[in-house]
């Protein structure tokens, strides 16, 4: 349905992010995000950053796991 | 078939087999005719290798290498693969009208380069220029003739169960470094291409034990393709484990972006290698002392189970299919 | 400490489970991509099976609208910029790949934004994105109409086909005991909608993509499914918030409005698809070419239809892996890597069933 990305935002300019993943680099729309900063985890789809990160899969889903 | 032929009767995989053999093949049958890199002729004091390749490649610069290199590269490794020390090349040039004459001296000087490097000689040519968009560039066709090594014998049909598989180095990176270089996707990451002539890598491992059932180098259709053609063609399973198989970080992104599988992503300079387990040790520690062999792996083992597919132990630890190469390469976005 | 340890782990719970049969929709493609490529069909239950749902763009598109696309091209000589995997689905007569080997121009884009570039950079061409997509994709294609308005482009506009899940749910509802929603329409719509389709009597979960998320969503909804409640879990919470991207909703809003959408196999479904409002017109490929309705035709031997409601397994269809294969694809689940038939056909023989 839709690919994304995670992605760690290199840097920040006009709305425009370049992000990287695993040593790919690319420039993304970040203009439906506020607070944005470097160093911050991105979910990119298409070309723009949809989501922030907060966590770790690993943290989430231990979690999750131990409110089963 | 369909009525015209596409891209993807190009791109190494499933159609460009089935157009070699209802087209090519229907036509050009004979006990000699080849489906490895190279037909093996007998001639008299020996075993010959020969082989040839169009090189069409858009940019004809990239990081890594440019046309020429990877046009002696090509032709070198297909012979290198059938145990052959390449001897001598022809080169074939169709030139677009336009095209700068300084260019066309870099790609010569990068062909003189490895051809030196590979110890071939390049002794014959043929120069044609096309009109203005008739060609894009320059494209190269190689031809070579390589001698046999005595006592060796690969073929893509010798794999057996037991085989480990091996591969020379981390797979991709050309396919993505030119997929870099078009600049279609707006992605930058620090890969260069793998091209690299391996007749020394071939012969080193040769020194090291005469028990090598199959080389083939991985080019256009990836390691992934040869897997398959070689799983057909020798009618074995191949099973790999995920964990073990050497992708660059870089490559790993970009695939990553693109929704692509690495294994199917181009190589110019690596070897896909089926040997008896027992020599897979010996193997592994030449190729990690080569030149161009560093990263290499053992990524898996051959098994007589599921003839004709390629399994692959997952993250998860659960046993999945490759899925065959299926094609132009598309990125998956959405 | 000891309870730790006697807790089960969500693959032992997925592998172990022997209660009565469970049905889980994966919604979305990307899911079903990923179930495939890490063998988790393999590991699963017998008492677990999973239904491929209809949340593969490519999948859903209706035959019609890749008629438009080859109109476009080949008859207005417009410029098509895509995502890959659109141009190998069969039209009626053919496919975007067919229509390209007879000179039509396609470009294959990352973004919808980078489509607008191309348009910047070629001013004599007219170029048209074919936007297709869920609520993830669609703020794309609307920051790109944004931006061609911004650089007052004359020479960009949309080809829409853009969906939306929430009539799709009703649609769907009774095809399966529980949903697996798809992570990233949720990152943009937020989860407000799973929570009311819990109250009225449907289950789900919210669901990540790496290996452990969807390991724990279906732990998750396999172990609530037993306690026999309504419920929904965000099981994606890292990325997925209860209100969403509001950014993203409103930008979607000030370009486009609802409009009954055809749904490839599923029909026609009200209100379950978006296209420009009228003041952006002009960039309503459909207005900018006046384009005459199209209907396309579908091939009647193919179920991608049945399969995408979970009615029939891609094997069940007559024409599955003879007539169509992923390199002679007749209908759209066959094409995507994304699409229930593609992946049965590629991972097929160990990993399904």
């Amino acid at each position: 349905m839709c690919v994304g990305l995670p992605a760690r935002v290199v840097t920040l300019k006009n709305g425009m992010a370049v992000v990287d993943a695993s040593g790919a680099k690319r420039e993304v729309s970040a203009e439906l995000l506020d607070e944005l900063e470097p160093g911050d985890y991105v979910m990119v789809h298409a070309g723009i950053a949809i989501a922030k990160i907060t966590e770790e899969d690993e943290s989430e889903t231990d979690r999750l796991m131990e409110e089963l | 078939m369909s009525k015209t032929v596409t891209l993807a009767h190009g791109a190494g995989g499933r159609q460009t087999s089935e157009l070699i053999d209802q087209v090519f093949k229907a036509h050009f049958a004979n006990p000699d005719l080849t489906s490895d890199d190279a037909a093996v002729l007998s001639v008299e004091g020996g075993k010959l290798a020969f082989t040839t390749d169009g090189f069409i490649v858009s940019p004809a610069e990239f990081p890594g290498g440019n046309i020429g290199k990877l046009s002696i590269c090509g032709t070198v490794n297909d012979l290198a693969c059938m145990g052959a020390k390449p001897l001598y090349l022809s080169c074939a040039f169709v030139i677009e009208e336009g095209f700068p004459m300084e260019k066309l001296e870099e790609i010569a000087a990068a062909m003189e380069k490895t051809a030196a490097e590979a110890g071939v000689k390049i002794v014959a040519g043929d120069t044609k220029v096309a009109g203005k968009g008739q060609v894009d560039g320059v494209f190269i066709t190689t031809t070579g003739i390589g001698r046999i090594q005595e006592n060796v014998e690969t073929s893509g049909f010798k794999a057996k169960p037991g085989d480990a598989v091996i591969v020379s180095g981390d797979v991709g990176r050309h396919g993505c470094t030119i997929l870099l270089a078009r600049n279609e996707f707006g992605i930058e990451a620090d890969v260069t291409s793998d091209c690299a002539p391996l007749w020394g890598t071939v012969k080193s491992m040769l020194d090291t034990t005469k028990d090598i059932h199959v080389i083939r180098d991985a080019t256009r259709g990836g390691v992934g393709t040869v897997l398959y053609e070689i799983a057909e063609q020798s009618k074995v399973g191949i099973r790999l484990n995920a964990a073990d198989i050497p992708v660059a970080d870089g490559v790993k992104g970009v695939c990553g972006m693109l929704g692509l599988e690495p294994l199917y992503l181009a190589c110019e300079g690596r070897l896909v290698i089926f040997a008896p387990k027992e020599e897979a040790p010996a193997l592994l520690e030449t190729l990690r002392q080569g030149k161009y062999s560093a990263n290499a792996a053992i990524i898996g083992e051959v098994t007589d189970e599921m003839p004709g597919r390629v399994m692959m132990k997952t993250e998860i630890g659960a046993e999945t299919l490759l899925p065959p190469p299926g094609g132009e390469l598309l990125p998956r976005i959405c | 400490m000891e309870e730790a340890v006697l807790k089960k782990s969500a693959k032992e719970i997925i592998e172990s489970y022997d209660g009565p049969k469970l049905r889980i929709m994966e919604v979305c493609g990307t899911h079903t991509h990923e179930i495939f490529r890490l063998g988790i069909r393999r590991i699963l239950s017998d008492q677990i099976e999973l239904i491929s749902g209809p949340g593969c763009p490519v999948c859903v598109t209706p035959v019609g609208f890749i008629d438009e696309a080859i109109m476009l091209a080949l008859d207005h000589h417009a410029t098509i910029c895509t995502f890959g995997d659109l141009i190998r689905v069969p039209g009626t007569k053919k496919s975007l790949a067919a229509a390209r080997s007879e000179g039509a121009k396609i470009q294959i884009v990352y973004s919808p934004i980078d489509a607008v570039e191309y348009a910047k950079e070629h001013p004599e061409e007219e170029v048209v994105f074919l936007a297709v997509g869920f609520e993830t994709t669609t703020p794309a294609s609307c920051l790109a109409v944004k931006k061609a308005k911004e650089a007052g482009l004359t020479n960009f506009s949309l080809l829409t086909a853009n969906k939306t899940m929430p009539n799709a749910y009703q649609a769907l509802k009774g095809s399966a005991d529980a949903f697996l929603y798809p992570g990233h329409v949720n990152a943009i719509t937020g989860t407000r909608l799973c929570e009311e389709l819990a109250e009225q009597g449907i289950s789900g979960a919210v669901c990540g993509f790496t290996a452990k998320e969807i390991m724990t969503a279906l732990a998750v909804v396999v172990t609530k499914l037993q306690e026999g409640k309504n419920f929904f879990v965000n099981c994606y919470p890292r990325v997925v918030t209860r209100d969403g991207s509001r950014s993203a909703q409103a930008i979607v809003e000030e370009f486009m409005e609802p409009c009954d959408s055809e749904w490839r196999g599923l029909g026609m479904i009200l209100q379950s698809g978006l296209k420009l409002k009228e003041e952006y017109k002009d960039y309503d490929a459909r207005i900018h070419f006046d384009l005459p309705p199209v209907k396309g035709k579908i091939n009647p031997a193919c179920r991608c239809g049945d399969v995408l409601q979970g009615k029939c397994k891609p094997s069940d269809c007559k024409i599955f892996g003879k007539g169509c294969t992923p390199l002679h694809p007749v209908g759209a689940c066959m094409v995507s890597s994304e699409g229930a038939c593609s992946a049965y056909y590629q991972y097929g023989g160990i990993s399904n069933e």
